[in-house]
């Protein structure tokens, strides 16, 4: 790791000095041990400032779309997750290629739960891989949780989301997070037209992350990033994986973010989908 | 709430206008009988509706809801069935998966000149939806009665 | 608040029978918005429609709501009755209290309670109703016929007679498709060449027509009554201007390869005209065949010889954009490549075994033979022919199941032709069945076998060569047993199969095709010669395979609906269109993909944004491509696109009203 993080340094000193790129986005030591935070350096004496190291939790791509419209170039330090994120605004025609900057970053794995069931620790895109490889790895189940919660009864689902989203603080952390979530205006947001209420209660706060998990299901890149910062611990993943899993189930092998030119699998058909409803 | 016997559920069809509200107006033109709970909702066509419109009818109290079009590949507008089938496979699992009785979501392909099969679709859901009872687990009127 | 006027119909007894229409009314009266509720015998008579009139103008009411009958029934005259109102005509919503109410329920108490429900739900939509004003499309009076066979040449003379330009298109260098190659037509035998160049050369002197030949669509923009399309014309490496046709050049050119127009049966040179009658009458030269095009050779024997100077090496494609109010699609169809289809007939190599086209140009007498019928390997007259029907047609191992359907009766010319020619000739038809569905077609077949045509039902599962006969096994089903025809020459009469540029013009005008490729028409029987884009027609058989008459009245069918359009000076547009919000849409494209009419597209626009102004992406709506579905408002995550008279804020408040 630390060799990525002296070739990281390197790297973006050099794209700074240069004047390759406006800024480079990437992780910095954080107050308190073992914690980093995004980091975004202009000037090339600050590259030192960069940290590549097993705290590095946060998913730096949706930075990207903070600033859509950058004067130059922006590097990213980007791992499988990251990278598939980025596919994923490309996909959805929220950034441009020629606008980024990857420097992709094997990643084995940091404190995160989520990267045990990572099937992607190289980035799928880049502009240039810091250090060697990392191994894949697929002894994994990618759908084990929900799949866990399927062998429930309904009336324990029922109540475990009753249950889950009672708790719901409705603070929209999972959006504001998520890279699938690129609307310039949340549905959320929009009183007018009244999609969604803003009482608190378990119903209003269900419909709320139904029709969050519906929005971005299709095009989930499984980043876990939703469930990382809900202050309330709510199994957010669960919901879209369910979706996912359901997608796989019907629509054949699917797993998204894994290039720049998706159909999510709700934007198109085939004549001979699986029909069960007469 | 306890379900007594004069209790009717109600049930929100949303039906496309080439093909199921037509075979619905025809069920009437031919008098046919069906029960009185379910509301027609015309929609151009079953792609019209939002998986959100089904959400909302649910909280809002609907004990079932139905979304009814043409038969796939015969879409007044070529395709838009196609676009419903993938919409609300998925949803119908994503309500199951929810904790909501899937069955009180019901998907159908009635054509224009399918009267009987209108009439018996709303019977049969009619029947599904009295049997499970009200919608007590999506519905905010009663999760606040809680 | 909004100011609503009720009105609920009693419809004689056919409501008020049914359900306590004075407690609609009461109900109805009621609701938030509501100003003015009442009820009358029959809303949709005069006296009806004036209470609508009198009510607006005494309560001011702003929007309508109307307890009738289906909206499929009286939607239209309760609009055009708001047409003379000061209220629009789109602040209507009907409740359907007949035909999905008083007609179908018994117990007039839960008729009465569904029927408020209805109108509760009608009165809360309305409440989000919007004044919606139609758009007016103008509509640019000249047409595009794309394919210049018989089809396209009828269908252009038709538009052209009517008094509407018309620029007709020919990917080949001669308009007449693949009617000129026929020899003699069935059933009653008149020369195909007598009876289409005269329509050829109709069609290129008419004032009204402009003939592009060697020239195809590139691309196509636009929608009904106004589509830019840019056409590529080939070089054709002649100046027409100059050209006289006198055709000294052909005689002199030097490259020779095999004729298309006489299905290889000869060869033609590189410079020149597909066959004596072509129109134009002037020639092209193929630049792949030509020395001096292709640099094999400096020749120019061409250029050397023409007495006007017409020869013009240098010619180079040309791109013509034009706009046509209305297409027609007249494609037109190829014989299937048979051979790799058919090892077991030998897979093209017995020279003998020909298709029905290539007999066409055999029995032909501009063909390479003059009309005789003479075998290809030794140019003897053969005595025993063997005739195929389905070559693949009919049989899904081939990869066709349809049926070619004008194969039964020129296999019935064929044998009836060659046992006219050849007195003593043995003629076998092999068929599957014989289909004769057209007027004096049956008469025709009789004739046929009463010439003395041996017809053996059943298919060829063989051909093969044995002592310099060609071997035809197969088996006779009626007698179940196999038999073995000696043939001098075997005629298959193939399949046919759309043009293969069809799927990509198809893409080009935003129309479907089937598996096989046969452009899909609008409606198989109401709408046959109409596809799902408005203003593209078909004609013949690019939408299946058809015989002659056929494909001619299917081409007067297609001008007439040209002609329709033309008729008006402008379409009205529904109003009932989506339409995008551009400060919303984030530019995802989630609605371009499932627009079925290509309607939606991504345009760059000036946008102010937090760090100055910058171009980004939004959706934008075409008007007259948009057919009011709304697939593209369902796959907004955000809203921003939203079908106008079906919004999102319509829907969600009648979904409200309902449970209130």
């Amino acid at each position: 790791m630390s060799d990525i993080q002296s070739a990281l340094h390197k790297r973006a000193r050099a794209l700074l000095e240069n004047g390759d790129v406006e800024y480079v986005i990437g992780w910095e030591n954080a107050r308190g041990e073992n914690k980093t935070r995004p980091a975004f350096i202009r000037r090339a004496e600050d590259a030192e400032r960069l940290v590549w190291n097993r705290w590095c939790v946060n998913s730096t791509a949706k930075y990207l779309l903070h600033d859509r419209w950058p004067k130059g170039k922006i590097a990213i330090c980007a791992r499988g997750c990251d990278t598939r994120a980025i596919n994923r605004m490309l996909s959805d025609g929220q950034v441009k290629r020629e606008n980024i900057y990857i420097l992709g970053i094997p990643c084995a794995g940091v404190e995160n739960q989520i990267c045990r069931r990572c099937a992607h620790r190289n980035p799928l895109v880049y502009d240039e891989l810091l250090g060697e490889p990392a191994e894949e790895k697929t002894d994994f189940d990618r759908f084990e949780k929900v799949k866990e919660m399927q062998a429930m009864t309904l009336e324990q689902r029922r109540q475990m989301w009753e249950d889950e989203f009672t708790k719901c603080i409705r603070c929209y952390a999972c959006r504001n997070v998520c890279p699938a979530c690129n609307c310039r205006e949340c549905y959320a947001d929009q009183y007018r037209t009244g999609w969604q209420g803003k009482q608190f209660n378990a119903v209003e706060n269900r419909v709320y992350g139904l029709t969050r998990a519906y929005h971005v299901g299709d095009r989930c890149i499984e980043c876990g990033e939703c469930e990382r910062v809900c202050p309330m611990d709510l199994p957010i993943m669960l919901q879209t994986g369910r979706m996912l899993m359901e997608c796989n189930e019907l629509f054949g092998q699917y797993e998204c973010g894994l290039s720049d030119d998706e159909t999510p699998a709700l934007g198109t058909y085939n004549l001979n989908d699986a029909d069960s409803f007469g | 709430m306890p379900v007594n016997e004069k209790w009717m559920p109600k049930i929100l069809a949303f039906c496309c206008n080439w093909c199921t509200y037509t075979g619905a107006d025809l069920a009437g033109l031919n008098r046919m009988k069906y029960p009185a709970n379910v509301r027609v909702l015309r929609v151009p066509c079953s792609s019209r509706v939002s998986p959100q419109f089904v959400l909302r009818a649910f909280q809002k109290g609907c004990d079932g809801v139905m979304v009814c079009g043409c038969h796939p590949g015969d879409c007044h507008y070529t395709s838009g069935n196609y676009y419903t089938r993938r919409r609300f496979m998925v949803l119908k699992e994503m309500l199951e998966f929810n904790g909501i009785e899937p069955e009180r979501f019901q998907t159908r392909w009635i054509s224009g000149s399918e009267a009987g099969k209108f009439r018996d679709t709303v019977a049969e859901v009619s029947e599904i939806v009295t049997k499970l009872g009200p919608n007590t687990a999506f519905n905010e009127r009663r999760a606040e009665n809680v | 608040m909004s100011r609503t006027g009720v009105f609920v119909c009693h419809c004689g007894s056919n409501i008020a029978g049914a359900l306590d229409v004075e407690r609609v009314a009461e109900a109805a009266g009621k609701l938030p918005g509501v100003r003015y509720a009442a009820t009358y015998k029959y809303m949709c008579s005069e006296q009806g429609q004036q209470l609508v009139r009198d009510a607006i103008a005494e309560h001011g009411l702003d929007r309508i709501v109307i307890a009738s009958c289906s909206p499929r029934m009286h939607e239209n005259t309760f609009r055009k009755l708001l047409k003379d109102t000061p209220v629009n005509p789109y602040m209507l919503e009907i409740a359907n209290i007949r035909e999905q109410c008083a007609w179908v329920h018994t117990d007039r108490e839960q008729a009465t309670e569904k029927a408020i429900d209805l109108v509760r739900m009608a009165v809360a939509k309305v409440s989000k109703n919007k004044p919606l004003h139609s758009s007016f499309i103008p509509v640019h009076k000249k047409a595009l016929v794309i394919g210049a066979g018989i089809a396209g040449i009828q269908a252009a003379l038709d538009i052209a007679d009517a008094g509407y330009e018309v620029t007709l298109l020919e990917k080949e260098s001669s308009i007449g498709g693949h009617m000129v190659m026929l020899d003699k037509t069935f059933p009653t035998l008149d020369c195909s060449a007598c009876i289409s160049t005269p329509k050829m050369s109709e069609v290129a002197a008419h004032p009204n027509v402009t003939l592009m030949t060697g020239s195809t669509v590139e691309s196509v923009g636009g929608y009904v009554g106004n589509f830019d399309v840019t056409i590529r014309q080939k070089a054709k490496y002649v100046n027409h201007d100059l050209c006289t046709g006198c055709g000294l050049c052909e005689t002199k050119c030097p490259a020779k390869v095999t004729s298309e127009f006489n299905q290889q049966l000869c060869t033609r040179t590189a410079i020149f005209r597909p066959f004596p009658q072509a129109v134009p009458a002037k020639p092209v030269i193929d630049p792949d065949s030509c020395r001096k095009l292709s640099g094999k050779a400096r020749c120019g024997v061409c250029q050397a010889v023409c007495p006007l100077g017409a020869i013009d090496f240098e010619d180079k494609d040309k791109l013509i954009t034009d706009t046509y109010g209305a297409i027609v699609v007249a494609t037109g169809y190829e014989l299937v490549d048979w051979a790799p289809l058919y090892p077991e007939y030998g897979g093209g190599k017995y020279p003998d075994v020909i298709t029905g086209l290539q007999y066409e140009r055999l029995v032909n007498a501009s063909g390479p033979t003059e009309g005789k019928i003479l075998r290809p390997s030794d140019k003897s007259v053969p005595k025993e022919i063997v005739i195929v029907k389905c070559v693949g047609s009919r049989d899904k191992k081939k990869g066709r199941a349809y049926c070619s359907r004008a194969c039964c009766m020129y296999s019935a010319k064929h044998a009836h032709q060659i046992l006219d020619k050849i007195p003593d000739a043995c003629v076998t038809v092999f068929y599957m069945d014989v289909r004769t569905p057209g007027k004096n077609y049956e008469e025709f077949y009789d004739r046929a076998r009463e010439d003395g045509a041996r017809y053996v039902r059943g298919r060829v599962a063989k051909i093969f060569r044995e002592n310099g006969k060609l071997i035809c096994r197969g088996e006779d089903t009626l007698l179940g047993r196999s038999v073995e025809v000696p043939a001098d020459m075997v005629i298959l009469e193939t399949a046919m199969t759309p043009a293969p540029e069809i799927r990509e013009l198809c893409a080009r005008l935003s129309i479907s095709t089937d598996e096989y490729g046969w452009v899909q028409e609008a409606h198989p029987k109401l709408r046959p010669v109409e596809t799902q884009t408005a203003g593209v027609y078909l004609a013949g058989t690019c939408q299946g395979p058809k015989d002659i008459p056929d494909t001619v009245a299917q081409a007067g069918a297609a001008a007439a609906k040209v002609c329709i359009l033309f008729s008006k000076n402008e379409i009205e547009g529904s109003p009932m269109i989506s339409a995008v919000d551009e400060n919303k849409c984030c530019g995802c494209s989630a609605c371009v993909r499932v627009c079925p009419y290509r309607a939606v597209t991504l345009e760059e626009i000036d946008s102010r944004e937090i760090n100055g102004t910058v171009k980004r992406h939004v959706a934008r709506v075409n008007a007259g491509l948009c057919q009011g579905c709304g697939a593209c408002a369902a796959a907004c995550r955000t809203g921003a696109i939203d079908l106008l008279g079906f919004t999102n804020a319509q829907i969600l408040k009648e979904v409200d009203a309902l449970c209130l």
